[in-house]
């Protein structure tokens, strides 16, 4: 959590805000353009007071059209600026595909060298609570499998304004996942500035019975899963992977060569998720620690349901996880 | 080297029964083998006729080593040897399974070629020699090791790993896991090491040679010198190890007034001598004990980490010593049910067992399953001794010899015989206050004996 013990508790979406506010003021080439960024001070409120502090020429309302907004992006990238594109939704940013994911991420190899794309795509991810299965998308199993680009999925306000400032410095596309669920949370952010790297996974906390990978929301879950099976003695692990784009699978190696259980949990659908990615590499660098297979929990491979219900069952959750760790653990 | 108990690896070939050029008949029997747990017969499960004899008297040798070949119906003697090491050099370029098993000749053991001895996967992928005969518990890979799925062994990457660095033998193992699977805690539970996740029971054998503190009979050899140990005796000397590393022991004396027990017993045989029926004293504490188990019940169970399993069925184990020309040792045999049977039909099954035990040896059955165990060197006169609980029994009885003493009867001083007997219990499962207290029952029903008798 830093050197310094914060004392500040502020929500997910001010940390978000801090990050493109700071970094706004630091360099003037930074840019957010977004539906309803500007006059209604953001769909969910992160941008709120950011149009009056900046101006309506760095902070920039648009039209629905993703394919076209996110296409400026990419060309003032290009140009020189570094611009913050939001999408309301990540399940809107389909309709832009071929700009970020054809685009943005192949840039730099396409041009040979002459043109960079240091743009940060970022909105929510992942089930909100009863949008439908369209409105629902979690992308980033989908997305990691693009080569050039960054992924980063946050799930605490520190570690979302740590990362979001580095996604802004950086000189490559970056995909910032955020929920919906989360941008209410409350959590300790210093006041003086820090960045986190990508690529470094965080230990949220520690045991040596059972490693549990996550990334973003779940990682909640997987804490709260952890809380309930150390009633029973047993001490997981819970390792917050925090980028998946670089994916940190040293520490999450060296986790499994002292516990030899691993659970990975992720909010993708199973069939060439994150989690199969991490179990991949998990038997490509450390066959010789597991005493049994990589259990993974993935949202059920449906489309997202609209019920309540149905939602709550389709999605990663904590009885799932304890499940989980119980049958890599052999105790059941 | 058919596998012929569940953790042999290696076996002794005591004797052949048949020479070179024998013709010999399905299921006869071809020699005696000494594996860990006993000296036990080698059937044939094809007849046909003794074409060489590989593997000499006397000799050890492992699990899937060839010891002898055997030429089928037609087959000529030089035809059968010939194919046999055709098989070999096939196996040895790893295409030889499949045909080795259609091979006409048939050896009673996996052909397996000798330079590739010690390949645990060539020993895997040995064709079962009785060919075809997929389950027979003579075939050298009908038995699948200790592990579930046939012919295949299931182990935890770690585990496979742990167990090479300790140079532990994954045969010698006995999965907890999915489908027998072979995993950490069966590793370090091998090992000897404790695991934090603890279920795991331990990999025992059904009925390795147990416990009782009879006197270590060794080969007689002049003094001075190096003795090679037996499967049996390394057997003993593992299981007596883990019993007194593992299970916190502790002792309870009580001395049992022989006199109506004796009396009753010279009455009974001096009926029955007609029939030739002789009960032994040890006749009777094998009863006496089934009895009192009924009413502490925790003397049936046995130890399984995080519960206790209370045995259904009480089966009285005796420990019989065997004879030192034989090699010695000890194994202890099983008296299924001994509270539903009556003092002439225990009588004659321990004798039977025990016969057996000292003869061709006892068939694994015979030694699975006992749930308490009875000690008695009374015959060598000891008056007192203690003995190691034999796992995954709860307590042990030692009995001493009824020894002709100065006692106090009715506030008098006499003449009389008296016997000790003491019990060594599993401190996790029985407290001392209830070994005294089960020991109390035993005295009360071998004091009025006739109790027995109903």
């Amino acid at each position: 959590m830093g050197a310094a013990v914060a004392t500040r508790q502020i929500q997910f979406r001010e940390a978000i805000r801090e990050a493109m506010s700071e970094e706004m003021r630091r360099d003037k080439r930074v840019f957010l353009m977004g539906e309803e960024v500007a006059q209604y001070q953001g769909a969910y409120k992160v941008s709120q007071g950011m149009l009056d502090e900046f101006g309506e020429k760095r902070v920039i309302d648009v039209p629905i059209s993703e394919n076209g907004f996110a296409g400026l992006g990419v060309g003032a990238a290009m140009m020189g600026l570094r611009p913050i594109i939001e999408f309301m939704s990540w399940s809107f940013s389909l309709v832009a595909a071929d700009q970020i994911l054809n685009n943005a991420p192949k840039m730099l190899y396409m041009s040979g060298g002459q043109f960079g794309c240091p743009v940060v795509f970022r909105g929510n991810d992942g089930a909100g609570g009863q949008l439908g299965s369209t409105h629902s998308w979690a992308v980033e199993g989908l997305f990691a499998n693009v080569p050039g680009l960054r992924i980063v999925i946050p799930s605490t306000p520190y570690d979302a304004k740590g990362l979001l400032k580095t996604a802004i410095r950086c000189d490559d596309p970056v995909f910032f996942l955020e929920s919906e669920r989360m941008l209410g949370n409350k959590g300790p952010v210093p006041e003086e500035e820090y960045l986190i790297p990508f690529g470094k996974a965080d230990i949220k906390r520690a045991g040596g019975d059972c490693t549990l990978v996550s990334f973003g929301r779940p990682v909640h879950f997987c804490l709260e899963a952890a809380e309930k099976l150390a009633e029973e003695g047993i001490e997981c692990e819970v390792i917050d992977g925090r980028t998946i784009r670089p994916l940190d699978m040293d520490t999450i190696i060296e986790s499994i060569r002292k516990t030899n259980y691993c659970v990975v949990v992720d909010q993708s659908w199973p069939f060439g998720s994150v989690a199969s990615e991490v179990a991949t590499q998990i038997y490509e660098r450390a066959m010789d620690h597991l005493d049994n297979r990589v259990y993974r929990v993935c949202s059920d491979d449906v489309p997202a349901p609209y019920s309540k219900n149905l939602e709550q069952a389709m999605l990663p959750n904590p009885g799932k996880i304890i499940k989980a760790v119980r049958q890599a653990m052999y105790l059941e | 080297m058919p596998r012929l108990s569940d953790t042999m690896e290696q076996g002794t070939l005591v004797k052949w029964h048949v020479k070179e050029g024998q013709q010999v008949e399905s299921g006869q029997v071809l020699a005696d083998i000494e594996t860990d747990k006993a000296t036990m017969e080698m059937p044939t499960y094809d007849a046909g006729k003794v074409a060489r004899i590989v593997c000499e008297t006397g000799s050890n040798v492992a699990v899937g080593e060839t010891v002898m070949i055997l030429a089928e119906e037609g087959e000529s003697i030089e035809e059968a040897i010939k194919s046999v090491g055709a098989e070999a050099s096939e196996g040895e370029s790893g295409a030889g399974a499949e045909h080795a098993a259609e091979s006409k000749s048939k050896a009673p053991a996996a052909a397996k070629p000798a330079q590739a001895a010690g390949s645990a996967a060539a020993a895997a992928a040995a064709p079962s020699p009785g060919a075809g005969t997929s389950n027979g518990a003579g075939s050298a890979s009908g038995a699948s090791g200790a592990n579930g799925a046939a012919g295949r062994m299931l182990v935890s990457p770690l585990a496979r790993r742990i167990a090479e660095e300790n140079g532990l033998d994954l045969k010698s193992i006995k999965g907890s896991g999915p489908q027998g699977r072979i995993i950490k805690r069966d590793v370090l539970a091998a090992l000897g090491q404790s695991d934090e996740t603890g279920e795991s029971e331990t990999a025992a054998a059904p009925a390795a040679p147990g416990a009782a503190a009879a006197p270590v009979s060794m080969p007689a050899a002049p003094l001075g010198g190096k003795v090679a140990l037996s499967n049996m005796r390394q057997t003993i000397a593992r299981r007596l190890v883990e019993s007194k590393n593992t299970i916190p022991h502790y002792q309870v004396s009580v001395s049992v007034n022989a006199d109506p027990l004796l009396d009753l017993r010279g009455t009974l045989n001096e009926q029955l001598k007609s029939q030739n029926v002789k009960l032994s004293v040890n006749d009777f504490l094998v009863r006496a004990c089934a009895l009192a188990i009924h009413q502490h019940p925790h003397f049936n169970a046995a130890w399984k980490g995080d519960s206790l399993q209370i045995g259904e069925r009480i089966n009285i184990g005796v420990a019989v010593a065997l004879p030192e020309e034989r090699g010695g040792g000890l194994v202890v045999a099983t008296l299924r049910d001994a509270d539903r049977k009556g003092l002439r039909q225990i009588s004659a099954e321990t004798r039977a067992l025990a016969d057996k035990a000292r003869g061709k040896g006892l068939s694994l059955e015979e030694m699975s399953d006992s749930t308490f165990t009875i000690s008695n060197l009374g015959m060598y006169e000891v008056d007192f001794f203690t003995a190691i609980i034999n796992p995954p029994n709860a307590a042990i009885l030692a009995v001493g010899a009824a020894m002709k003493k100065p006692v106090v009867r009715n506030d008098e001083l006499a003449v009389g015989h008296e016997m000790s007997c003491t019990l060594s219990c599993d401190h996790r499962i029985i407290d001392g206050a209830s070994g005294a207290r089960f020991l109390q029952t035993l005295k009360q029903l071998l004091e009025n004996p006739a109790t027995l008798l109903v």
